[in-house]
């Protein structure tokens, strides 16, 4: 097998684990969103436990956005509420190596199961989306900040926070 | 958060010495060159190199450029070295750091501020977690402006010391070095401390917190009165 | 995979409570940084010992934490390029490629041949640059008079003075070249470039022999072997990309399993894998990758296609492009591993500047080993064992 034909196996089967197990809409072997799937919260470990399983076993990354309540357009419209997402990202080895990324949405107050049991990689990166976003990890071993001192007030990546705030008595 | 420069004291062992026999203060002028030519020709360097700047240091170092030669030899410890060359951005929580360092090297001691990180904090100082120059923490005898600066120009900056700590030890006044700034179209959204339109109340909580952690503060300006605001008055 | 179908040893447990320890134990704990020589800038790390044996060692990056990922978000696409040179201070180049490869995939910008021919042979030749640093680093870590020591540091730094003057005559600058934005090249390759780049890399490959022999010392290879083993299910799990995942006998390099820029047709790229896992394993492994690199940069240097550098107009006005709301993910292979870029873009009025940033951070990851495999070492071989991680600080921290 080709790399770009191991490729398209390893995309077929993601494309299929996502929509018979885990609740995807749409036709078995259609193409997934360009920017990437949204997968219940419920299914965040399981899917990445199947995954793992099935040769994605590479731990990448994962990113947490924060997107701010938004007013309607119009003052009768309803406010979109405040809300945080989460991606992971994972890979296959070797020749035709293959990424799967899904996201997560999570309302304000909810937090998200931890993957460390699944991939001991994700301990530091939950820690530091914890500490720059603050997004919860239900589970996780040893939730603190990674980058910022202990004391510090605030998490720098939200969207309302201000870039230069500032810290006695340094800044 | 100023620092009193004249507490930088230049007290050697060898002074006390000689002031203990009659006739041989007439050679302290010699042995003050002497101190001075060893002074200058042995400055040993501490390297608070966190990034970029690091490289360059380390480039400085090795074989191309070579500061050995101008006896400066680069030390992993501040209790033997003479110049702290703070090359790098210094965050608010590698701030307390170098200023314990700083406070363990021995006087007298010297400090060079490498590339723009380190004078202003350069395109970080509007950023949370970056301090706006070291010279907010610890005094600043030269500053190296570049990103990062070249190995040559930090052997320049390394003559200039020479010559400062020559003025200094001969009891000449030597101008201060001026704080290179970068021309900016844009006012920065986090102003220096004391400035006019700056909020008061963070200045006056800045300083009480400078003055809580003990750094050696003196005399500090009065606080500006604010700029009289044209629509209340009417 | 037979690699990690390999039994492996029991992992030592991170999060080791050390008041259940035994009491008898004569415990001490060391701190080692943030301002330490061998941490490669500004890392601390909290040592638990017994006697001189670590049992458990607890990390604290974010001594360089400069909110990269916030500032990008105030900044137009074209603007970020000089922002993330600073990351990854020792290889630039990559940092501008992987973010500019993801504002390209997300704004559907095409690359002229001749840019993406650049790329390929500027990330080869800076890939040289930094393995040279690391092994100049790394000998000066295992301690002055062993094995080479300060001469290798000495003999590195001469050969990377070289290629960063190769690096100036093309961009002007020594260190932070800005010369990829979205689209293509800033500047051309000059007049008398590829002799230049002949010459340098010719003389870099005979000295490197002349290493090699010099750090094949018994005192050398008593420091680093069998020091430090990462066994490859714990390299996968945490993410260890690059030399350091091939050092563990998995054999997944990015420009030949996830070819991007013009690898793809580069068809005989060796990739360098040791099964041992050790300190040793990943000096060899970076050695391999050194020749290879100056190899592929001598092949490629001679056969630049002609052509535009940059597509379109050069882009050079902020908010020039506007994006629409999306998310893109990049990985491209760094002298440290995989190097990501994981890009949300706001549509509508926030279509100059990203929504999101986040930088995947090879080192960030290297350094996530550490309470796992200092245990049971000595102060002394976790210094080795760190300079072998190769961690840059400015982007683990960013």
């Amino acid at each position: 097998m080709t790399p770009a034909e191991e490729n398209a196996a390893r995309e077929q089967a993601f494309r299929r684990l996502l929509r018979e197990r885990f609740g995807v809409e749409g036709e078995a072997d259609a193409p997934l969103p360009d920017d990437g799937v949204v997968v219940d919260r419920a299914h965040h470990v399981d899917l990445a436990k199947a995954l793992h399983k099935a040769g994605w076993q590479l731990y990448v990354t994962c990113a947490a956005t924060h997107f701010p309540a938004v007013p309607g357009k119009k003052p009768t419209d309803a406010t979109t509420p405040e809300c945080f997402e989460v991606a992971t990202v994972l890979r296959t080895v070797g020749p035709g190596s293959h990424t799967a990324r899904w996201r997560v949405k999570l309302a304000v107050g909810e937090s998200l199961p931890t993957l460390v049991p699944v991939f001991v990689g994700a301990d530091w990166q939950e820690r530091e989306q914890f500490d720059l976003v603050g997004v919860h990890f239900e589970g996780h071993p040893d939730l603190r900040r990674l980058m910022m001192p202990e004391d510090w007030e605030g998490h720098p990546l939200r969207r309302d926070y201000a870039i230069d705030t500032p810290h006695a008595p340094w800044r | 958060m100023a620092v009193n420069e004249s507490e930088r004291s230049f007290q050697h062992p060898l002074y006390e010495v000689l002031e203990r026999f009659p006739g041989l203060d007439l050679a302290t002028t010699q042995v003050d060159k002497l101190l001075t030519w060893g002074a200058n020709n042995s400055q040993w360097i501490f390297p608070m190199a966190t990034s970029c700047c690091g490289i360059e240091f380390m480039a400085a170092a090795a074989s191309l450029v070579d500061l050995d030669r101008m006896g400066s030899i680069t030390r992993g410890t501040p209790r033997q070295s003479d110049v702290m060359v703070v090359a790098g951005t210094i965050t608010v929580k590698m701030a307390p750091r170098v200023k314990r360092l700083w406070d363990q090297m021995p006087e007298p001691k010297w400090c060079i501020a490498m590339g723009s990180c380190a004078i202003s904090g350069d395109f970080y100082r509007d950023i949370y977690s970056v301090i706006p120059g070291i010279d907010v923490a610890i005094p600043v005898d030269v500053y190296i402006p570049g990103c990062p600066p070249n190995p040559e120009q930090l052997m320049a900056g390394m003559l200039r010391l020479q010559e400062k700590v020559n003025l200094k030890r001969a009891g000449l006044w030597s101008p201060p070095e001026t704080r290179p700034e970068t021309p900016k179209t844009i006012e920065p959204a986090i102003k220096r401390l004391l400035h006019q339109g700056r909020d008061r109340r963070i200045d006056a909580a800045q300083i009480d917190q400078a003055l809580s952690l003990e750094l050696p503060v003196v005399d500090l300006p009065p606080l500006p009165e604010p700029a009289p605001e044209k629509g209340e008055d009417e | 995979m037979t690699a990690i179908a390999r039994a492996r040893a029991p992992r030592p447990d991170p999060f080791l409570d050390i008041d259940s320890y035994d009491p008898e134990a004569d415990l001490m704990v060391m701190n080692l940084g943030p301002q330490h020589p061998s941490t490669h800038g500004v890392f601390r790390v909290l040592l638990y010992l017994d006697g001189e044996i670590i049992i458990k060692a607890v990390p604290y990056p974010g001594y360089l934490h400069r909110g990269v990922e916030k500032l990008c978000e105030k900044l137009t696409y074209a603007q970020i390029t000089p922002i993330v040179d600073k990351n990854d201070y020792v290889a630039p180049m990559l940092n501008e490629q992987a973010v500019n490869m993801a504002f390209e995939k997300m704004l559907g910008v095409e690359v002229p041949p001749r840019a993406l021919h650049m790329r390929t042979l500027l990330a080869e030749i800076q890939r040289v640059a930094s393995h040279l640093l690391w092994l100049g680093t790394f000998a000066m870590d295992l301690g002055g008079a062993l094995g080479g020591g300060t001469s290798v540091f000495m003999y590195c730094f001469r050969e990377r003075e070289a290629i960063l003057d190769l690096f100036e005559k093309l961009t002007g600058c020594r260190f932070h070249y800005n010369t990829h934005t979205v689209g293509g090249q800033r500047h051309d390759i000059p007049a008398g470039w590829a002799a230049e780049v002949h010459r340098v890399l010719g003389a870099i490959s005979d000295r490197i022999d002349e290493y090699e022999a010099m750090l094949s010392h018994p005192i050398f290879l008593k420091r680093t072997k069998g020091v430090g083993v990462i066994d490859a299910q714990l390299a996968l799990e945490l993410g260890l990309t690059g030399p350091l995942l091939r050092a563990s006998g998995v054999d997944h390099d990015l420009r030949r399993d996830a070819p991007y820029h013009i690898y793809d047709q580069i068809k005989d790229l060796k990739v360098a894998v040791e099964s041992d896992g050790d300190c040793l394993a990943r000096y060899k492994v970076r050695v391999v990758e050194l020749r290879e690199s100056i190899r592929i940069s001598r092949l490629l240097v001679d056969n630049v296609p002609e052509g535009p550098i940059c597509g379109g107009r050069p882009i050079k006005q902020p908010g020039q492009f506007k994006a629409k709301a999306g998310q893109v993910y990049v990985g491209i292979e760094t002298p440290r591993g995989e190097l990501g870029t994981y890009l949300i873009a706001g549509g509508g009025k926030m279509g100059d500047t990203p929504y999101r940033l986040k930088i995947r951070p090879p080192s960030l990851h290297a350094l996530a080993v550490v309470p796992y495999v200092f245990p049971g070492h000595s102060v002394s071989d976790a210094v080795a064992i760190l300079g072998s991680l190769d961690p840059i600080m400015g982007e683990v921290d960013r």
